[in-house]
C-alpha cells in the first residue's frame, strides 16, 4: 500500500523545496494517498453542449466555486424534455443549452422554478428577440447568428461576388456552390427556414427558398461539416450558424462569415428545475454563466459564441462581431418567439417540397435560368416551382402545428404524416407543371 | 517551454501569437495542425474520415437514448467524449492545483501480478483505471488529486531549474479502500501520426532493439495481447507500448475512458462488487458497432503529423546537431521507413520523422511508476514520438509533458530523464546556455 500523505506531511514536503538531481529519484516514489471526501456538493447540469464548451465552463466554475462539483449529463436537444419528465426530474438541477422550444415547453409544464438572479447589465431584448423569459423562468446565456460562411478565395477564383443577403443566393451563378444544411436533419438549421419566411413573407419566402435550394448542395450533417465543405473550396458558400465558422476562422481557416441583412439569433438558455436538489448550487452556476467571467469564456477560439452581456464586448478583440450594434440596423429583427409555434411545420414542408426532390428541383431551376438567359418567358414555370403546398393561414392552423411541434432539433420523424404525403404530392405536381411549361417553351 | 509561457496568460495572447507566427512563416501552423489527413483522400474516404471525426468528437449519452448509435456511456467513465481528453487531437494536461479535476488525465490501477494474457492485473474493486464519473444512479469511483512539490536542480553552469513532482491522493472513493494498489497517472497523449507508426514493421522495431547503442541505451520491444488475433504480438501504442494497433488502442479507450463496449471488448467495465454498475441497461451488444470502430480507426490512422517549421534556421540546425550529439536521437529516431500497412496501403513505404523508436527504455527511478505492463517493468516507458511537439502550446494551450504532465517545458522534461537516458541528460546539463537554447529551438521546430 502506498503511504498515506497527510496534508501536514504534504505541506512539509512542499516546504522542503530544493532537491539535488539524485534526490529526485528517492522523492519520486509513488505517494498515492487515500482520504475520505473533498466535501463538494454536486450540481447536476443537463446539457447538449459539446466538450469545448462543457470542459471550459466546468473548470472555470469549479475554480470560482470550490464548494460545488459539476456533474454534466449530456443529452441531445430533443431528449431533454422526456429526460426532465422522469420522476424528480432525474435529479437534474440545471438545464443549459440552445433549444428554445424546450424551455418554453418546460416552463409551460411547471417543470422550472424562477431563476431569481440579478439581471443587472443584461438586456431583455436584442432586435425583436427576447433575451429573458418575461415570467422569469429562463434566460438567454449566449447567442449565435445565422448567415453565410464564404471562402473568399474560392469565390474570387470563380469571379463570383460575396453574397450579402438571401436574395443574392438565388443567383444562377451560384448553382451547385451553396452548402445547405438540410433543415429536417441538422439541429441548428430549422430557424433559417423561418428567417427567410419572416423577412420576405410566406409566398415570396417560399419562392426564394425554392430557388436557393435549387442552387444548393444539401448536407445531412451539421456541426463543422458546412465549414469543412466551404473551407475545402468545393462549395464556396455555406449557410450556417456563426460560431462554427468563427471558431474555424479563429483557428486559422481562410474563411469569412457574412451576416445577411436579415439574420436571426439562435439563443441558448439556462433554467433551474422545479425539483432541483441543489437550487443554491444551480443558481451559483447560472450566475457564473452570466457573469463577465463566464461570458468571456464564450469568446474562446474553440467556442466563439456571442455573449449576452454587452459590457463584455469591450474586452474582446475589435473584430469580434457585436450583435447589439448590428441589431440597431435591423439585422436581428427576426422574431424567434413568433416562429416557435410553426417552425416544426415549416421544416417538414421544406423537406417535402425542397429537400427530398432536390436533384430534380435543381435540374428544373437550371433549365429556367438558361431559358431566361435566352430571353424565353418561363414565368409560369418559375411560379410553379416556388409555390408552397399550403398557404400561410393553413400553416397557422393549430391542429396542424401541433402535429409537428415535437419535431425538435435533431429529431427525425420515423413515419411520414398524411399532411407530409400531401405536400410531397403537391410539390411533385408543381414540378410537373414547371416541366410542362419548359417543354412547351422548348426550354 | 518559453512559447507556452508566453501563451499562458490569456486567450488573446494566444491569438496574438498565432498572428505573429502567421507573419513569420510561409505556411503558418494553425490550431487545427493536428486535424489534417495524412494523404489526399478520395471523396469516399474523406466522408469516412469525417464520420470517424464525428465519433471522436461526439459526447456520448447513457442508455436508454433515442439514438442508440450514440449511446452507451458508462455506467462508469472518465469523460463524455474522446475529444475531451484528446482536445484537438493533441496532448492533455495535468491539474495545476489540488482541487482541480483531472480533465484530460486518468489514473491506471492494478495490483501486483499479471492477468491471463500477461498484462496488468486489475484492482479487484476498481478495475484497471479510476473512473471518476458514473451515469445517474451509479456512483463514480472517486477522484484523484494531484499536489505538486517544487524541486530545484542545478546545471553545470550554475543555472537553477525548477521541477515539480506529483503527489497523488484519492478522495471520495465509492467502492471501498484501494489497499495495495499500483497507480500510474497518465496525461492523454496526442493521437496524430498513428497510422504511420502502425506501418512500421515488426522487423524494423526488432532491428532497432537489437542494434548496439552507446551510453548504455538498450531498448526492447513490448509483446502484448492482440484481442482480435488471440495471441501476443509486438506492442506499439500506449505509454508503455501495451497496445498492438490503433484499433485495439481505440477500443480500449472507448471501454476504459467512456465505458462503451465494442466488438473487441464486449463486456461492460463493471467490477463484480459494483452492483449498480452491473444493473444498468446497455445500449447494445456491443455499444460501438464494428463499422463505428472502423471509422474511428480510419480517422486516427489517417491523422497527419504536422510539418516541421523553421528547419533551415541556424539555431534550429545547431540544435539538431546537439540533439544527436547529446545522444537523444538514439531513442528519439529522426528517420524511419514504414513497411506495408496491414489495412491502409497508402500509409506504407514512406519515410517518416517521428522521433521515436517505439521501444521500451528504463527511464530511471524518478519517472518510475512501479507498475509492470506486459514486458515493460515499472521503470520502463515507450519513447514518445516528438513530432508535432513544438505545436502543443499553440494547439493545446498548456504544455505538460511526460506521462503525468509534470514537465512544464522541454527543459524540465529533459531533466527528468534518467536510466538509459541518464548520459544524454548529463550532456544536456553540461551544455552552455546557448546550446540548451538551440536544442530547445530544434525541439520547438518539430
Amino acid at each position: 500500500m502506498n503511504p498515506i500523505l497527510s496534508r501536514r506531511r504534504f505541506l512539509s514536503l512542499m516546504a522542503a523545496g530544493a532537491a539535488s538531481a539524485t534526490g529526485l529519484a528517492q522523492a519520486a516514489t509513488s505517494t498515492a494517498a487515500q482520504t475520505a471526501t473533498d466535501g463538494r456538493t454536486p450540481v447536476v447540469v443537463l446539457t447538449g453542449y459539446p466538450d469545448e464548451v462543457v470542459s471550459r465552463f466546468e473548470a472555470a466554475f469549479e475554480k470560482a466555486h470550490p464548494e460545488y462539483r459539476l456533474q454534466m449529463v449530456w443529452r441531445m436537444p430533443h431528449e431533454a424534455l422526456p429526460y426532465l419528465r422522469q420522476p424528480h426530474q432525474a435529479g437534474v438541477d440545471v438545464y443549459w443549452h440552445a433549444s428554445p422550444r424546450t424551455y418554453a415547453a418546460l416552463a409551460k409544464e411547471g417543470a422550472l422554478r424562477k431563476l431569481d438572479i440579478d439581471r443587472t447589465g443584461l438586456p431583455d431584448r436584442i432586435g425583436k428577440a427576447q433575451l429573458a423569459d418575461p415570467d422569469g423562468y429562463y434566460t438567454v446565456t449566449e447567442m449565435a447568428g445565422y448567415g453565410f460562411i464564404v471562402n473568399t478565395q474560392a469565390l474570387k477564383a470563380r469571379q463570383l461576388p460575396i453574397p450579402a443577403d438571401w436574395t443574392d443566393l438565388a443567383d444562377p451563378r451560384y448553382a451547385g456552390l451553396i452548402a445547405l444544411p438540410s433543415p429536417a436533419k441538422v439541429g441548428f438549421a430549422p430557424p433559417i427556414v423561418e428567417i427567410v419566411l419572416q423577412a420576405y413573407g410566406w409566398e415570396k419566402g417560399w419562392a426564394l427558398w425554392s430557388e436557393i435550394a435549387g442552387n444548393a448542395f444539401l448536407l445531412n450533417q451539421g456541426s463543422t461539416f458546412v465549414t469543412d465543405e466551404v473551407a475545402s473550396g468545393r462549395r464556396p458558400i455555406g449557410i450556417s450558424i456563426d460560431f462554427f465558422s468563427a471558431s474555424a476562422i479563429a483557428n486559422g481557416a481562410p474563411l469569412q462569415f457574412v451576416y445577411p441583412r436579415h439574420s436571426g439569433m439562435n439563443p441558448a438558455h439556462i433554467a433551474i428545475t422545479a425539483e432541483a436538489p441543489n437550487p443554491d448550487g444551480a443558481r451559483a452556476f447560472a450566475r457564473f454563466v452570466l457573469s463577465p467571467e463566464g461570458q468571456r469564456i464564450l469568446a474562446h477560439p474553440d467556442i466563439r459564441k456571442l455573449p449576452v452581456r454587452p459590457s463584455v464586448y469591450a474586452d474582446l478583440p475589435a473584430s469580434y462581431f457585436n450583435p447589439f450594434i448590428a441589431a440597431r440596423d435591423g439585422v436581428f429583427d427576426f422574431d424567434a418567439e413568433a416562429s416557435l409555434p410553426r417552425v416544426g411545420l415549416t421544416t417538414a414542408v421544406f423537406e417535402q417540397m425542397l429537400s427530398a426532390p432536390q436533384a430534380d428541383l435543381a435540374a428544373l431551376w437550371n433549365r429556367i435560368h438558361k431559358a431566361e438567359a435566352a430571353g424565353i418567358d418561363v414565368t409560369a414555370a418559375r411560379a410553379a416551382l416556388g409555390k408552397p403546398p399550403l398557404n400561410e393561414a393553413d400553416a397557422g392552423e393549430d391542429g396542424l402545428r401541433l402535429a409537428f411541434r415535437n419535431r425538435l432539433e435533431g429529431s427525425v420523424a420515423e413515419t411520414v404524416t398524411a399532411a407530409e404525403s400531401r405536400w410531397r404530392v403537391n410539390a411533385d405536381w408543381q414540378r410537373a407543371v414547371a416541366r410542362a411549361v419548359l417543354e412547351r417553351k422548348q426550354a | 517551454m518559453r512559447l507556452a509561457n508566453k501563451l499562458a496568460p490569456s486567450l488573446f495572447a494566444l491569438l496574438a501569437t498565432l498572428t505573429a507566427s502567421a507573419r513569420a512563416e510561409d505556411a503558418p501552423p494553425t490550431r487545427e495542425a493536428f486535424a489534417q489527413p495524412v494523404v489526399e483522400l478520395s471523396d469516399q474516404d474523406r466522408e469516412r474520415f469525417f464520420r470517424g471525426r464525428s465519433l471522436f468528437r461526439q459526447s456520448w449519452v447513457a442508455a436508454p437514448a433515442s439514438k442508440e448509435t450514440l449511446a452507451g456511456l458508462g455506467p462508469l467513465y472518465n469523460r463524455l467524449a474522446c475529444a475531451s481528453c484528446h482536445q484537438k487531437n493533441g496532448r492533455g494536461h495535468a491539474p495545476d492545483e489540488p482541487g482541480e479535476r483531472m480533465q484530460s488525465m486518468l489514473v491506471r490501477l492494478s495490483v501486483p501480478g499479471a492477468n491471463e494474457h500477461g498484462g496488468p492485473k486489475p484492482h479487484p474493486r476498481y478495475g484497471d483505471q479510476l473512473n471518476e464519473e458514473g451515469i445517474p444512479g451509479v456512483p463514480g469511483e472517486g477522484r484523484a488529486e494531484i499536489r505538486w512539490q517544487e524541486l530545484r536542480v542545478k546545471l553545470a553552469d550554475g543555472t537553477t531549474v525548477s521541477l515539480r513532482k506529483p503527489h497523488m491522493r484519492f478522495v471520495d472513493l465509492a467502492y471501498g479502500p484501494l489497499d495495495k494498489v499500483q497507480t500510474s497517472p497518465r496525461v492523454s497523449p496526442p493521437v496524430f501520426g498513428l497510422g504511420l507508426l502502425e506501418a512500421l514493421s515488426d522487423e524494423t522495431l526488432e532491428a532497432m532493439a537489437a542494434e548496439a547503442k552507446g551510453d548504455g541505451v538498450k531498448g526492447k520491444v513490448n509483446r502484448v495481447w492482440d484481442a482480435a488475433a488471440g495471441k501476443n504480438v509486438v506492442g506499439r501504442f500506449g505509454l508503455k507500448a501495451n497496445a498492438p494497433n490503433v484499433r485495439q488502442q481505440s477500443a480500449g479507450a472507448f471501454l476504459g475512458d467512456l465505458g462503451i463496449t465494442s466488438p473487441l471488448f464486449p463486456a461492460e467495465n463493471c467490477m463484480p462488487g459494483q452492483t449498480r454498475c452491473r444493473q444498468m441497461p446497455s445500449a447494445g451488444h456491443p455499444e460501438l458497432s464494428a463499422q463505428q470502430l472502423d471509422e474511428v480507426e480510419f480517422y486516427l490512422a489517417h491523422l497527419a503529423a504536422p510539418e516541421r517549421r523553421n528547419r533551415e534556421d541556424a539555431q534550429v540546425r545547431r540544435g539538431e546537431t546537439l540533439f544527436a550529439q547529446a545522444g537523444c536521437a538514439q531513442c528519439h529516431r529522426p528517420e524511419l521507413k514504414t513497411g506495408d500497412h496491414p489495412r491502409f496501403p497508402a500509409l506504407g513505404h514512406r519515410t517518416i520523422a517521428p522521433y521515436t523508436d517505439l521501444l521500451l527504455h528504463d527511464m530511471g527511478p524518478a519517472l518510475a511508476d512501479h507498475r509492470s505492463d506486459y514486458q515493460a517493468n515499472g521503470r520502463e516507458w515507450r519513447t514518445p514520438p516528438l513530432w508535432g511537439i513544438g505545436l502543443i502550446g499553440v494547439v493545446n494551450e498548456k504544455t505538460h509533458f511526460l506521462h503525468d504532465g509534470r514537465a512544464r517545458n522541454f527543459e524540465e522534461a529533459i531533466l527528468w530523464h534518467g536510466g538509459e537516458a541518464r548520459t544524454a541528460r548529463g550532456r544536456y546539463a553540461r551544455f552552455t546556455k546557448d546550446e540548451r537554447t538551440a536544442l530547445q529551438a530544434f525541439i520547438q521546430s518539430l
